[in-house]
């Protein structure tokens, strides 16, 4: 009887102690679900994309969370691809129950999970840059569509180099040609023109005879649009060592994998939304924060790593301005908020995407980018003119 | 010209692709599917030349060395006890590339890297400028073939190997040791494929899959061969010319299917390919 007494006291006793600890807690966390490439493909590039989602929760939750919630964030593996997507989705909405979607991820991956969180009602923002015009009521992209990348290229060739006539060279899938097609038109558009549009197998290894039509044809300069990693150093070793020297736009080449060519990287051009060397004052901090949080572990920052950051601020503040994490309220609101990240004030304003800022980067001898020129808020053009 | 020479440079390539590859089936009727992991062997072997600081000319000896190495434990642990069982040794030698592929990604990263070229640039000729290092690579491959031909014709060690080519058990019943030269041989092969590796690298990226998409290339031009040397280099000119001229005058995707197209049709009208018996 005793015995069972103390028992009852204790119990008593606990439940009193945690009826005291939940105001403290207020209320469920928010829980943020990351599908995202951490085998295949997106393998080299995932890591980067969890660690700056990571600080930006931690900065989040160290200053009170969202709504007085804290931020949890659920991350799954995509494969890199459309059937482990499935999977992926499938278990953050609906078992893991997330809140919102915040990812990078291949198309594919995308373009398998978007019928999963119409389904579920879920807000989904979509970090990575990509080919354009994916269009979904919970859908929101942060990141830049060829519209945006292009034009910073073939405007800087026209003006600097005179540029007239174009060569273009890609990997046969669907970012490749997609990106070549919209750089054709954009090119034509201007008045000028592209005297030969080439593609090799994704395995392909031996760039000679494209090389060869290359040369003969004589164009005024040079835009490539490969598959990221290998297809992308085979064909520039390949045309460094054949001598070609004319202006080098390179549509699919990243900081990382320009240090890793060396020196036949050097005087490429390149273009997108984020590089390192950003000399703004959020940039910087952004920077010493990550290298704070994870020394010598830091994946170095890159284009669709920033974004991830951006995109967790961006659903705070429309969650904020909601007032609740109810889909329907937060999707409207997504498109009013914006936020000053590493890459400047970015907006999801217009339909669905983001007016961005641009930059035109010029590989150096060491590997690293010299910013050329800065684009203002350049426009993402008709992404989803059907889409309110 | 920029065609002849893209497909003459482009037939030496696959030739020292291929020639590891061809040493092996000829002596041991078995296909080597690790062929593709020896080659990325080379590649790294290349790129730990290039991390040391050495000389880039020494990346070929060093993967060489490095390759034939492997190949001596891989013959005496995996490949050894299934000189009977051809099919086995396919399956076995496939599984092999895939965990050197996953090895080498374990030790150096899945990243591409980057190896120093030993030349770089372009020189001019024939009124266009061509790439250097394409061009030696012809020299490379006839040095290579010859090498390789007066070790076969002209040594003792080549009589024996052509004997246990022609007949394996008669060359067994003359005393001559089958075993041993199967070791050198799948040694040799493994030292080629590596040495192809090292110097495809200024061409090719180097990562872990390097080595995979000139696999079928190389069985097939092996497959029109039979153990010629000299008609496998007849194959790479006939089917890497064919290549050439696909991928210029059609598109480089067809370019990528000629060689083995090409390879099939050759076996189905003629069995023994570019053989000459």
């Amino acid at each position: 009887m005793i015995c069972l007494s103390t028992r009852r006291a204790i119990a008593a006793a606990a439940a009193f102690a945690a009826a005291l600890a939940v105001p403290a807690q207020a209320a469920d966390p928010i829980k943020i679900g990351i599908p995202v490439g951490l085998s295949g493909a997106n393998s080299v590039v995932a890591p980067s994309v969890v660690q700056s989602a990571e600080l930006a929760v931690e900065e989040i939750n160290a200053k009170g969370g969202i709504l007085g919630r804290k931020v949890v964030l659920e991350v799954a593996d995509d494969g890199s691809g459309a059937a482990g997507a499935q999977k992926a989705f499938d278990s953050l909405i609906f078992q893991k129950k997330v809140d919102v979607l915040i990812s990078m991820e291949t198309s594919a991956a995308r373009n398998a999970g978007l019928p999963i969180v119409t389904r579920g009602k879920t807000p989904f923002i979509y970090t990575s840059f990509y080919e354009g015009r994916s269009c979904n009521k919970y859908l929101y992209v942060n990141a830049w569509v060829p519209d945006q990348q292009v034009a910073p290229i073939v405007d800087y060739f026209m003006k600097k180099y005179s540029a007239k006539t174009y060569f273009l060279i890609g990997s046969d899938y669907a970012f490749g040609r997609g990106m070549l097609e919209f750089t054709k038109g954009y090119i034509t558009s201007k008045g000028g023109k592209v005297l030969g549009e080439e593609y090799l197998p994704m395995d392909g290894t031996d760039w000679t005879p494209i090389i060869s039509k290359l040369k003969a044809a004589k164009p005024d300069a040079l835009i490539t649009s490969t598959a990221g990693g290998a297809p992308n150093v085979t064909l520039t070793k390949q045309l460094r060592a054949a001598g070609v020297t004319i202006p080098y736009g390179n549509l699919a080449v990243d900081e990382g994998t320009a240090k890793s060519m060396g020196p036949d990287a050097e005087g490429i051009y390149i273009s997108g939304s984020y590089f390192t060397n950003i000399a703004s004052p959020k940039n910087k901090e952004f920077l010493a924060a990550m290298q704070k949080k994870f020394g010598a572990n830091l994946k170095t920052p890159n284009d669709l790593s920033v974004p991830q950051y951006e995109g967790v601020y961006a659903y705070k503040l429309a969650v904020e301005k909601a007032g609740s994490t109810e889909a329907d309220k937060v999707i409207p609101a997504l498109a009013e908020v914006s936020f000053e990240g590493p890459r400047g004030v970015i907006r999801m304003s217009k339909q669905r995407h983001a007016p961005l800022t641009m930059y035109l980067g010029k590989v150096k001898a060491d590997g690293g980018i010299e910013v050329l020129e800065t684009f203002k808020d350049v426009d993402p053009g008709e992404q989803c003119p059907k889409l309110k | 010209m920029a065609t002849l020479l893209d497909i003459v440079t482009t037939a030496a390539i696959l030739f020292a692709v291929s020639a590891g590859l061809l040493i092996v089936f000829g002596v041991m009727k078995i296909i080597n599917f690790a062929h593709g992991g020896f080659l990325t062997v080379g590649g790294y072997s290349a790129l730990a030349v290039t991390k040391l600081g050495w000389n880039p000319w020494f990346s070929l000896a060093f993967a060489f060395v490095i390759g034939g190495v492997c190949g001596m434990i891989i013959e005496r642990l995996v490949v050894r006890p299934l000189y009977s069982r051809p099919l086995d040794a396919i399956l076995a030698t496939w599984g092999l590339g895939i965990i050197i592929g996953q090895g080498i990604t374990l030790a150096f990263g899945r990243e591409v890297q980057f190896v120093q070229s030993p030349v770089s640039g372009a020189v001019d000729i024939a009124g266009g400028s061509y790439s250097e290092y394409r061009l030696l690579l012809v020299g490379i491959a006839i040095v290579l073939a010859i090498v390789l031909g007066l070790a076969l014709n002209a040594t003792r060690l080549g009589l024996v190997t052509r004997a246990v080519i022609m007949n394996e058990n008669l060359a067994k019943g003359l005393g001559i040791n089958s075993g041993l030269v199967r070791f050198g041989t799948f040694s040799l092969g493994a030292g080629l494929a590596s040495l192809a590796g090292a110097l495809i690298t200024p061409l090719s990226s180097v990562d872990p899959n390097m080595g995979v998409p000139w696999l079928v290339n190389a069985f097939m031009l092996v497959m029109v061969s039979g153990v010629s040397l000299v008609s496998l280099g007849v194959a790479c000119l006939v089917l890497g010319g064919a290549q050439v001229l696909v991928s210029s005058w059609g598109n480089p995707i067809l370019g990528g299917l000629t060689i083995v197209v090409l390879a099939a049709l050759v076996l189905r009208f003629r069995p023994q390919g570019f053989a000459r018996d």
